[in-house]
């Protein structure tokens, strides 16, 4: 396991370069952005050229990357307050750190609360369908995971606020909180107000996008429980869990069950990664103002340092996602071993 | 050995035949989703193809002007659905329902072709990778496992700014971040193929490499490449919807699903009819590409995992 894990942690170092290297030249090919910075009336050139200097942007490309890249790992293991991943061309003043840590929380309760919410779901179906396979109930289940995964996310938000925000009135359709709150019978500004208050006011607005961002992970995590589930049901040892005359439910529960919710387990390293994607167009269709946005807002508009920041993180997802769902699964079932 | 009347030797004679493909296809038929998907994509083909004819001489470009109006009509835009316009009409004016089936045949292009060209592409790289191991399999799967790692949909939207949107590059950028899929699939059917003993037998007799790949190789791969085209076209159909959706895809005039949404999200008060459609036609065409594939998964090879 030791030496498993010091070989992938190894072979992790060389992709992060290989894809810092791809997303910094993609990035690069929207132009120079401190030559938009220089069009900033607000900024003096002077400015621009000292800051143009100091991340070596007056050298050939492969010189700025490097910069770029010991900057990153600079600040990212020996933090100051000056040199978070780099400074904003959209928010001058601040730096790529900075207005992550402010747009951070709002995405990741929203995507927390998806995965929740849609394993909440998904599970529990996708063991009925596989223990009723092609039965009625499995292919209405089938049926709607399906739905789920065949839904344009940003359709289905659109038709959310059309049909729950505007016709019914039933939830707000953006923002993130109210600004007023009823208190002790008068309304008091939202940040006086009791705890639970609060709380349930900030549950109210994000249940239409938690729902969109759910819809599309439904769908796959039933699909894969009930492959999971039907692939265990099979197996000898709940053949012969049943012929020692194990009720049923004993049966589902402690024999299959268990070991059919392993490979979920790693799933969840697996989604990781997904959380700054899909909260792009959730957030875009809700007007929240989180990371999704600020990724969109980054890229669009040549925000290099800062968008640099977000896809290398998002990227760093994916690779410790993938490591963390092998780890979760030796754990989880001992009879993998990993040399 | 048995001996057959002449009465049975008919029987056998007339008894249809069963072959790998006859196979596939009574094993597809049984299947009601599957069938039920195939249904679904024939109705959109269908329409697309037949979209000249079934907008009634309307055409997705043409404007309404206001002299051409009917009594009781108001203004040429925002109409809701009626005898003439059987979708309405959009904020220019135009006909929604012949915009809606023009702009199907340009999302199905765009799915159907960037699918193709994935798919030729990761099986290419994956047959190669995999045939050859060794250092080149490794450096080839490492690159694979880099571009899997990347942000895709942040890195599109970036792409389709720089190359400023248009049928061909859409199709480019969504192929540049859709082969990896395909690629490993490839690859992992070839690793274990490629120690049979048929494979053997054909290096024995001195064929070629290439003869080896294309010829002994790529048909047994076919099965998995199938059901993974059939997936692949409804992902790839959301994929230019929602880089429409974030303004990025096929510029106006041109109508495709994803840009008729983009547009009409600024209507949702007034015209909340315009946003309705060209939605529903995306999910009515992915889910039959979704349910047909599945269909076709069980029948290729009930094992087989996707």
């Amino acid at each position: 396991m030791r030496n498993f894990l010091v070989r992938r942690l190894l072979l992790i170092v060389p992709m992060i370069v290989a894809i810092s290297l791809i997303i910094f030249i993609l990035l690069t090919l929207q132009g120079d952005p401190f030559h938009q910075l220089l069009m900033n009336p607000h900024v003096r050139p002077e400015d621009v050229q000292i800051l143009m200097h100091n991340w070596n942007w007056d050298k050939p490309l492969p010189i700025r990357y490097f910069n770029w890249l010991k900057e990153f790992v600079v600040s990212t293991f020996a933090p100051r307050a000056g040199n978070g991943w780099g400074f904003s061309l959209l928010a001058p003043g601040t730096n790529a750190r900075a207005l992550i840590l402010q747009k951070l929380p709002l995405t990741l309760a929203l995507s927390g609360g998806s995965i929740l919410l849609s394993i909440i779901i998904a599970v529990p179906i996708g063991i009925f369908s596989a223990l009723h396979q092609y039965g009625f109930g499995d292919n209405v289940g089938t049926f709607f995971a399906f739905f789920g995964m065949s839904m344009p996310s940003f359709w289905f938000g659109i038709m959310l606020i059309i049909i729950f925000g505007l016709k019914l009135h039933w939830f707000p359709i953006s923002g993130m909180h109210s600004d007023m709150l009823p208190a002790g019978g008068q309304l008091v500004d939202f940040y006086a107000a009791p705890w639970l208050a609060r709380l349930v006011n900030r549950a109210w607005y994000m249940a239409l996008p938690v729902s969109v961002l759910s819809l599309l992970g439904v769908g796959g995590w039933m699909r894969y429980t009930r492959s999971s589930m039907l692939e265990v049901v099979r197996q000898d040892y709940v053949r012969t869990a049943r012929a020692k005359g194990a009720p049923e439910s004993v049966v589902i529960r402690k024999h299959a069950l268990r070991n059919a919710l392993i490979p979920i387990i790693t799933l969840v390293g697996l989604t990781l990664p997904g959380i700054v994607g899909g909260a792009m167009i959730t957030e875009q269709v809700f007007a929240l103002d989180g990371m999704g946005r600020l990724t969109l807002q980054a890229v669009l508009g040549n925000d290099m340092f800062v968008a640099m920041a977000i896809l290398m993180i998002d990227s760093l997802l994916v690779l410790f996602g993938s490591l963390l769902a092998d780890i979760l699964y030796a754990v989880a079932d001992p009879r993998v071993r990993y040399s | 050995m048995k001996e057959y009347t002449a009465n049975e030797e008919l029987k056998l004679r007339e008894a249809p035949t069963e072959t790998y493909v006859s196979n596939i296809l009574r094993r597809l038929r049984r299947n009601r989703m599957g069938m039920l998907g195939l249904a679904m994509v024939f109705v959109v083909l269908v329409a697309v193809i037949f979209a000249g004819p079934l907008s009634f001489g309307k055409s997705p470009y043409a404007m309404l002007s206001p002299a051409d109006l009917k009594p009781g009509q108001t203004t040429p835009e925002f109409m809701t659905p009626n005898r003439d316009h059987i979708l309405g009409t959009d904020e220019l004016g135009r006909d929604a329902w012949s915009r809606l089936l023009y702009g199907g045949r340009v999302s199905l292009l765009i799915g159907v072709v960037a699918s193709l060209t994935s798919i030729f592409l990761g099986t290419f790289v994956g047959l190669v990778s995999g045939f050859y191991g060794g250092w080149f399999d490794n450096l080839i799967m490492r690159f694979t496992d880099t571009m899997m790692s990347i942000p895709t949909l942040p890195l599109m939207v970036v792409l389709a700014a720089v190359l400023k949107g248009g049928v061909l590059n859409l199709i480019l950028i969504l192929v540049v971040f859709g082969w990896m899929g395909d690629a490993r699939l490839v690859r992992g059917v070839t690793l274990s193929l490629r120690e049979q003993e048929y494979i053997e037998a054909a290096r024995a007799v001195g064929a070629s490499p290439w003869r080896i790949m294309f010829r002994h190789l790529l048909p047994n791969t076919a099965a998995p490449i199938i059901v993974s085209f059939s997936m692949s076209i409804s992902s790839l159909i959301i994929y230019e919807a929602s880089l429409s959706y974030l303004g990025l895809g096929i510029p106006q005039p041109t109508p495709s699903w994803g840009n008729m949404l983009y547009n009409a999200q600024n209507y949702i008060f007034s015209a909340p009819q315009l946003v309705w459609f060209p939605g529903l036609a995306i999910f009515f065409t992915s889910l039959g590409f979704n349910f047909f594939g599945d269909g076709l998964r069980d029948a290729l090879d009930p094992k087989l995992k996707l």
